[in-house]
This record gives C-alpha cells, sequence and structure tokens, in this order.
C-alpha cells in the first residue's frame, strides 16, 4: 500500500472511532496530529486505532516496542513496507 | 514536623490548586474546609460522600470531614451515577459533596473517622476499602522526601477519586506544593497545563506517558521528576524518557491497593533489582513463590468494608498475582497471573463486563478476554454471539451504545468480534479454541 492509501484507512478508523462516540469527523491530512491537536481522541482510541490499523493493513509495527508518532502522515510511514 | 490532618493554614498564601484558569491558595482551600465543616457539625452530618474530579471539592469534603470527625466515601467519577446513589443509599450519607453540596436525613452508624476509596470490583459494584487520613499523610510525607519536593508543581494525571489521584493531592498538601488540574483530562490538555504552570512533577501510567510523548515539546517542560505507575513499566519507554527528559529524574513505582507504594526504582532500567530479595528497601519485604512477587509492609490499609480483612496468607505476607522471572541481577514483572486486564494502568475485570454485556437484550453469549496492545498495554476484547432474530449491525451499535454509557471508558470492550458460537473448554470455561 502506498503512504497515500494508508492515509485513507486511518481516516476511515478515525472516522469510525468518533462515529463511535456520536461525534462528527473532522477532514484529516498526513498533518492531522492524532493526539493533542482537535481530533477527540484519547489514548484508548489511539490504542484503538493502532490494532484496527493492524488488521487493515496485515501487519503490526509496534511489534518490538512503541515507536514515537505525532502525526497521521507519520503513522502512515510505519504501515509502508 | 507533625501536624494533623492537612494544615492548609499553614503557609496559608501559598498557592495550592491551580484549575483551568482558577488558583487557589492554601487559606483559601482551608476557609472552605471550615464552611463545610460548620455545616457538618450544624446538621450533625456523620457520613459524607464526595464525587466529583474537581481537587477543591476533594479537599474540602476529607479536610471538613477531618475536622467535624465524620466518614467520607470518595465516590469514583468513572462509576455511573445510579450505582453511586445506591452505595449512598447503603450506607446512610448525609451529605453529598460536588459542584452542589446536598444534605439528607438518613440513619448513620456511629463514625469511625475513616475515609472509604473504590475500586473496580469483580461484579458492577465496587469494592470499598477504609483508609485514615492520618495513614495517607504519612504515606503521602514519606513519599514525599525522596521526590525533590521543594517548589513542586504536581499535574493531576490519574483520575482525580482514585486511591492514586488522592495520594498526589495529598502529597502536595503535605509539601506545599501547588496541584495543576487541566481544563481538559486529554494528552493535549495535560501537555499544555505542564507547559503553562511550570509543572516540575508528574506521575502517570505508562500508557499517559506514551500518550504524552505524542504532544508534549520536552523544551517547553521544566520537569524534575517523572514517574510511571499502574502498569509495569517497560524498558523502551524508560528508555524513551530518559533520551527525551535527561536531566530528570526518571523513577517507576509498583503499587498495590492494600499496600500502597510498595517499592520505587531510580536506576532506569525495567523490574527492580534481584538483590532486594535479600535487601528489600525500608519497610517492605519481598519474595518470590512460585513465581509470583509476594510482599510484606507495615503499610496496609484497614481492610474492605463489608468484607474481611485483607486478603493476607497464614504467615502475614500479601500475594499479588504479578508473575515474576529473575534475568541477571533484576526481576522482571511479566504480568498479571489471574483474569483481570490492565487497560493502561485500570484494572478490569473481564466477568464483570461478561455480564453487562449479558444483560443487553438479544445478546446470548459472551466473552471478554485481553488483547495485547502496543499503546495501552491491553484493551478489552470481546466476542458476542446475538439472537437469531437479530439484526447484527444494529445490535452492535446498540450494545457499544450502552457499554459507553454505563461502563468507565476503560472496561468499554474495544475489539469486538459477533461470532455464531463461543467455543466452550473442557473444563466448562469459556476459552480461545
Amino acid at each position: 500500500m502506498t503512504e497515500e492509501q494508508v492515509l485513507g484507512e486511518i481516516s476511515k478508523a478515525v472516522a469510525q472511532i468518533l462515529s463511535d462516540k456520536g461525534l462528527p469527523a473532522p477532514a484529516l491530512t498526513a498533518d492531522t496530529e492524532l493526539l493533542g491537536g482537535d481530533l477527540q481522541i484519547d489514548s484508548l482510541d489511539l490504542a484503538m486505532l493502532v490494532r484496527e490499523m493492524e488488521e487493515r493493513i496485515g501487519f503490526d509495527p509496534f511489534q518490538d516496542g512503541f515507536i514515537d508518532f505525532r502525526t497521521a502522515g507519520e503513522l502512515a510511514k510505519l504501515y509502508v513496507k | 514536623m507533625n501536624e494533623r490532618g492537612l494544615a492548609l493554614h499553614v503557609n496559608a498564601d501559598a498557592a495550592l490548586v491551580a484549575r483551568g484558569a482558577d488558583r487557589f491558595t492554601r487559606g483559601a482551600v482551608h476557609a472552605r474546609i471550615n464552611e463545610l465543616a460548620a455545616a457538618f457539625n450544624a446538621r450533625g452530618v456523620r457520613r459524607a460522600l464526595v464525587w466529583s474530579d474537581d481537587p477543591v471539592d476533594l479537599l474540602r469534603a476529607i479536610g471538613a470531614a477531618d475536622v467535624a470527625g465524620a466518614d467520607l466515601f470518595i465516590a469514583h467519577t468513572n462509576l455511573p451515577a445510579a450505582i453511586v446513589d445506591e452505595i449512598a443509599a447503603q450506607h446512610g450519607v448525609q451529605a453529598r459533596i460536588g459542584e452542589t453540596d446536598t444534605f439528607v436525613n438518613a440513619e448513620a452508624p456511629p463514625a469511625s473517622g475513616r475515609i472509604y476509596m473504590m475500586t473496580s470490583g469483580t461484579t458492577g459494584k465496587p469494592k470499598i476499602a477504609a483508609h485514615t487520613l492520618d495513614a495517607l499523610m504519612s504515606r503521602a510525607r514519606a513519599g514525599a522526601k525522596s521526590a525533590q519536593a521543594a517548589d513542586s508543581k504536581w499535574l493531576l494525571t490519574y483520575q482525580p477519586t482514585g486511591f492514586a489521584g488522592i495520594q498526589v493531592l495529598l502529597t502536595a498538601v503535605a509539601t506545599h506544593g501547588l496541584i495543576v488540574a487541566p481544563e481538559q483530562r486529554t494528552p493535549g490538555g495535560f501537555a499544555a497545563a505542564a507547559r503553562d504552570h511550570g509543572v516540575t512533577q508528574i506521575s502517570g501510567t505508562p500508557t499517559f506517558w506514551r500518550a504524552f510523548m505524542m504532544v508534549a515539546r520536552p523544551s517547553e517542560l521544566a520537569l524534575k521528576q517523572i514517574t510511571l505507575g499502574g502498569e509495569a513499566a517497560d524498558q523502551a519507554t524508560l528508555d524513551r524518557l530518559k533520551a527525551a527528559f535527561p536531566n530528570t529524574r526518571v523513577t517507576h513505582i509498583y503499587a498495590s491497593t492494600e499496600a500502597g507504594v510498595v517499592f520505587a526504582v531510580h536506576d532506569g532500567r525495567e523490574g527492580f533489582p534481584k538483590a532486594w530479595l535479600d535487601e528489600p528497601p525500608t519497610g517492605v519485604a519481598l519474595r518470590i513463590v512460585d513465581g509470583l512477587l509476594q510482599i510484606k509492609s507495615a503499610n496496609l490499609m484497614g481492610g474492605y468494608l463489608g468484607h474481611d480483612a485483607q486478603p493476607l496468607l497464614d504467615d502475614g505476607w500479601l500475594s499479588t498475582a504479578d508473575r515474576c522471572e529473575i534475568a541477571g541481577d533484576r526481576v522482571r514483572i511479566l504480568g498479571r497471573d489471574d483474569s483481570t486486564i490492565n487497560v493502561g494502568g485500570s484494572k478490569v475485570y473481564p466477568l464483570m463486563v461478561e455480564q453487562f454485556l449479558l444483560q443487553q437484550t438479544g445478546v446470548v453469549e459472551a466473552r471478554v478476554f485481553a488483547v495485547p496492545n502496543p499503546v495501552s498495554g491491553s484493551l478489552v476484547g470481546a466476542e458476542i454471539v446475538f439472537a437469531e432474530d437479530q439484526d447484527h449491525a444494529e445490535a452492535r451499535a446498540r450494545v457499544l451504545a450502552a457499554c459507553r454509557e454505563n461502563l468507565a471508558s476503560y472496561q468499554v470492550p474495544r475489539v469486538v468480534k459477533i461470532v455464531d458460537q463461543i467455543n466452550v473448554r473442557e473444563s466448562g470455561k469459556k476459552g480461545a479454541t
């Protein structure tokens, strides 16, 4: 998958998490900060997002421990092999 | 210095609480305590309950109960209102403290000057643990001695009504420090509050720290002490903290509801030194039996309300459910040996969540289990079997909405599969195949 495609999957997963909470899903770009920005997701939502991405993409980049990321684009890069 | 109670009249001009844009001095909180204590005395209140995330409400209630000699129940804010009402009625609570204070006529037993705190229980109802303010304050003072406490400013990362949150409040009180409560309890809200108030001490779970590091700019912070607790600290997170904050002391602690803080590790390595099994830190003793950590501490709490005292072994030791491994000169904590799920430092009992799911219309079977996760350690996973007449998409959305409304956020199943049947192993236990 390309970075752009992965970003699309992240957008969908984030939208699902927000809609489950009854919140609107704002547009997401590579520069969107996942925590601390305008998105109303907390660390457990983020945990869920990472799990959901593993299902969607088919592997877990965090297998050997947590890797730093701030933005949706930085997360997307981790899923591009 | 051997003061009784909160002693907020001492150093009364010093700031005690920064809550959003509001600030309260020790003297201001002291005055609010006296006001409430007078109301308790005037109405003969023997049992009060506080249900609020506001540090000022919590300190008001703790201080007033102490001055008036009343018992205090600190109700966890993640409990549903109905459960809190039930606890209040069951225990004869005569005053409820929060955004507004209310008084009711109720039959209360004679007061014993205890503080009752709630932990999640195996069923929907919380377990209620009995403490005394003297014991909590002496713990806070003892912990503060080693915590570079001068001019300390504490960020309140834990749920304020939980044991760890109360401990942070009382430590700030004991050391004449400042409690910083962010306007929004989100990673961004915590980072902004830490920056704006010059926070020097942050204690949080490893999950908190992983999220905090995603939003905080280390150069904007003046941290002197970083503490990790609530779940086992992993080497990767300890290393990242040390790299981001090279001049800050990084400590991870091992604590339990029954024994409070058992030990603190400052050397930046996960687990604890194997040498401690022979020469433990002051006040505790440690041993490993059948792979499980057992502890002995002078600081054990005073038992559970309505239950027998602490689950001690015959020889006075307390067995934890934490499985350990000795590797070289270190003891590593591998995880829980019981069925509890540790979600970002909060304990979840699968049975309680299963029972809740089974109460929902259309659910015929449910299994709840831990799903490992790089961010939060674990998440709650659930397999659900719906009755044949149920529309799966509709039922799934309805059941999850009910979970979000009635369970604490860490208890809500985050990885949900709708299945046709749940395997029952030969033992009769529900399990993965």
